[in-house]
């Protein structure tokens, strides 16, 4: 058994050129942690995540290597994070793509694609060997329901 | 020195091309500066210029005990949220004025510096200063270039400030007083005629929008203080160490057994109320916080620059000094003054400082030992702290400046700090040489 078998092979994705407003009420609304984002060749370029929602709103100086630990003397309300989001809302997605989630190719064993997805927390996308191709994504349910379902 | 050298060699040769080497090889960087000077001090034993028990008589384990003690100190108190407090009450106390910002912060920094050690000031002063410009949306240059001299200038004004002056005090055997009496006025111009510079290039152009100003007045300071019993803790044994500072010296209290037992009385108060478990953490945490690096990097250095001492060599550059200079004190501390600050400005001014203490310390035999050379240790302590203002590689607090700054997105390019900073740490020079000339000849 290999990550091909366990993988969906048509996974909801988002294109870099979409709006982050667009990509953030869409992973809002269907309650996903991060979704792939590939361009129209098929390429997979990273993911788009709550995580980079979550810094928009954050102060940099917070994100930032040993900056602040402490930031409990802000007291932001939703207005005003709701108000930094849009600042950034009309941005494309591309510019909030990550890439530390690491791919993998349809022939990884099974157990070494259970550990990726539980040391990672996150889908783990399968990319074609040689090329970057998206192939599918490998979510904890996929897992879970075929380990059930056998 | 061991009766016979490995092969043969000179061991005036033998130890100055190993202390040639080991300048380079921390200059360059490609190698970690502590395995460089701690391999060329196991060199210099090898070698046969010293046996290992002469090699740790020229460890100064009064600058290594200090600098432990008072980085376990602030490791401590640093978890306490005073740092950041301090930063966002002084903003504050300015009504989050862009310029008054900048004034208060150079003051926190300067004042911090002098007190604590310069690196820990600006890795904690740094983030809530790009979290203010962040918030005003206005540049952070100005901010981090003023912190970076800040740090700097306030760091030469005391025993403990910088640790060329540990290294100074240490050797010569001066007190926390003489520093204060005689470095901190100059200190305290230096300062002054410095953010008047500040002013005229950036002070009206700092400009904020009230509404974001009003953001900033927001900030509630008392909420940084995350652990206010340790603030206490840290405070009151802050203040001990410094009353130690102050009267140990005449008591003959060496700076090293003041710090070190505030570090230890920290640790005892801090974990009175603490389980076993807890205790033995915090503990190993607090002395994971030491910088292990740094203190070998002192060790190996003590050794190379005591091999060195020991086969004459310092002696005799001391002599070529004396007789360029023409045998003339004022002319041997200007140039003290002025070298040190060029050389401290492109290379790390520890070895220089190492280097230097002999070699001044030799000068003895012409100018005389009593008191006769102080205006020549005021001139090293002057020139090599001021001087790591004038690049960006000047001094280790610089460097943690410029990496928030790229960290954040705004980078400090090494070329256009060099271009405002050298010529201003130069101007700060040549009031220290104005001090010098006036108090002291």
């Amino acid at each position: 058994m290999n990550a091909a078998a366990v993988m969906d092979p048509h996974p909801t994705i988002i294109r870099p050129t979409d709006k982050i407003s667009t990509a953030a009420r869409f992973i809002m609304e269907k309650r996903y942690r991060s979704l792939p984002v590939v361009d129209e060749n098929g390429c997979y370029l990273g993911v788009f995540g709550v995580n980079c929602l979550l810094k928009q709103v954050l102060p940099n100086a917070a994100l930032i290597e040993k900056g602040l630990t402490n930031v409990s003397f802000i007291h932001d309300s939703l207005a005003e994070l709701h108000e930094r989001f849009r600042e950034f809302g009309n941005q494309p997605v591309s510019i909030c793509i990550s890439n530390d989630i690491k791919t993998i190719a349809p022939d990884t064993p099974l157990i070494e694609t259970l550990l990726l997805l539980y040391t990672h927390r996150a889908s783990i996308p399968v990319v074609e060997p040689g090329s970057c191709k998206l192939l599918g994504m490998i979510s904890y349910w996929d897992v879970g329901k075929k380990i059930l379902a056998s | 020195m061991r009766e016979t050298m490995l092969f043969g060699f000179d061991p005036a040769w033998y130890a100055g091309l190993l202390f040639v080497a080991t300048y380079v090889l921390v200059m360059t960087e490609q190698l970690n500066r502590a395995v460089v000077s701690v391999t060329a001090a196991c060199l210099m034993i090898i070698g046969g210029v010293l046996t290992q028990q002469a090699a740790f008589e020229g460890v100064d384990f009064n600058t290594l005990g200090l600098l432990t003690g008072m980085m376990m100190i602030v490791g401590l108190a640093k978890n306490s949220g005073i740092f950041q407090f301090l930063a966002i009450w002084s903003a504050k106390r300015v009504k989050a004025d862009p310029w008054g910002i900048l004034v208060m912060l150079v003051m926190v920094t300067a004042v911090l510096s002098a007190l604590l050690d310069n690196v820990t000031t600006v890795l904690l002063i740094a983030p809530v200063t790009l979290l203010i410009t962040d918030t005003l949306k206005i540049n952070a240059y100005p901010y981090l270039f003023a912190e970076i001299f800040a740090s700097n200038i306030g760091g030469t004004a005391t025993l403990i400030g910088d640790p060329p002056n540990i290294m100074i005090g240490s050797a010569v055997g001066l007190g926390f007083n003489d520093f204060l009496f005689n470095l901190a006025p100059v200190v305290v111009v230096i300062l002054a005629v410095t953010l008047l510079i500040f002013y005229l290039f950036w002070g009206r152009s700092l400009q904020a929008d009230p509404a974001l100003q009003a953001k900033v007045m927001e900030y509630r300071e008392r909420d940084a203080i995350t652990d206010p019993r340790l603030l206490k803790q840290s405070l009151a044994v802050l203040f001990l160490v410094m009353m130690g500072f102050i009267f140990g010296h005449d008591l003959g209290l060496q700076p090293a057994t003041v710090a070190m037992f505030g570090a230890s009385l920290l640790l005892i108060v801090h974990n009175l109320k603490h389980t076993a478990a807890e205790e033995s953490a915090s503990i190993h945490k607090t002395f994971c916080e030491v910088e292990w690096t740094t203190l070998f990097f002192f060790i190996g250095l003590f050794i190379v620059v005591y091999g060195v001492e020991r086969t004459g060599l310092l002696e005799k550059i001391a002599h070529h000094i004396i007789e360029l200079t023409g045998g003339d004190r004022n002319v041997t501390a200007i140039s003290i003054l002025w070298v040190s600050a060029v050389a401290s400005a492109i290379i790390d001014n520890i070895p220089f400082v190492a280097t230097m203490i002999p070699l001044i310390k030799n000068m003895a035999a012409t100018f005389g030992a009593n008191g006769e050379l102080m205006p020549l240790w005021w001139s090293l302590a002057l020139g090599s702290c001021l001087g790591g203002n004038g690049s960006l590689v000047g001094a280790s607090a610089n460097l943690i400046v410029a990496g928030f700054a790229e960290r954040s997105g705004q980078p400090i390019h090494f070329g256009k700090f060099m271009l405002g900073a050298f010529p201003l740490m130069l101007l700060s020079i040549f009031i220290s040489t104005l001090y010098l000339q006036w108090r002291y000849f």
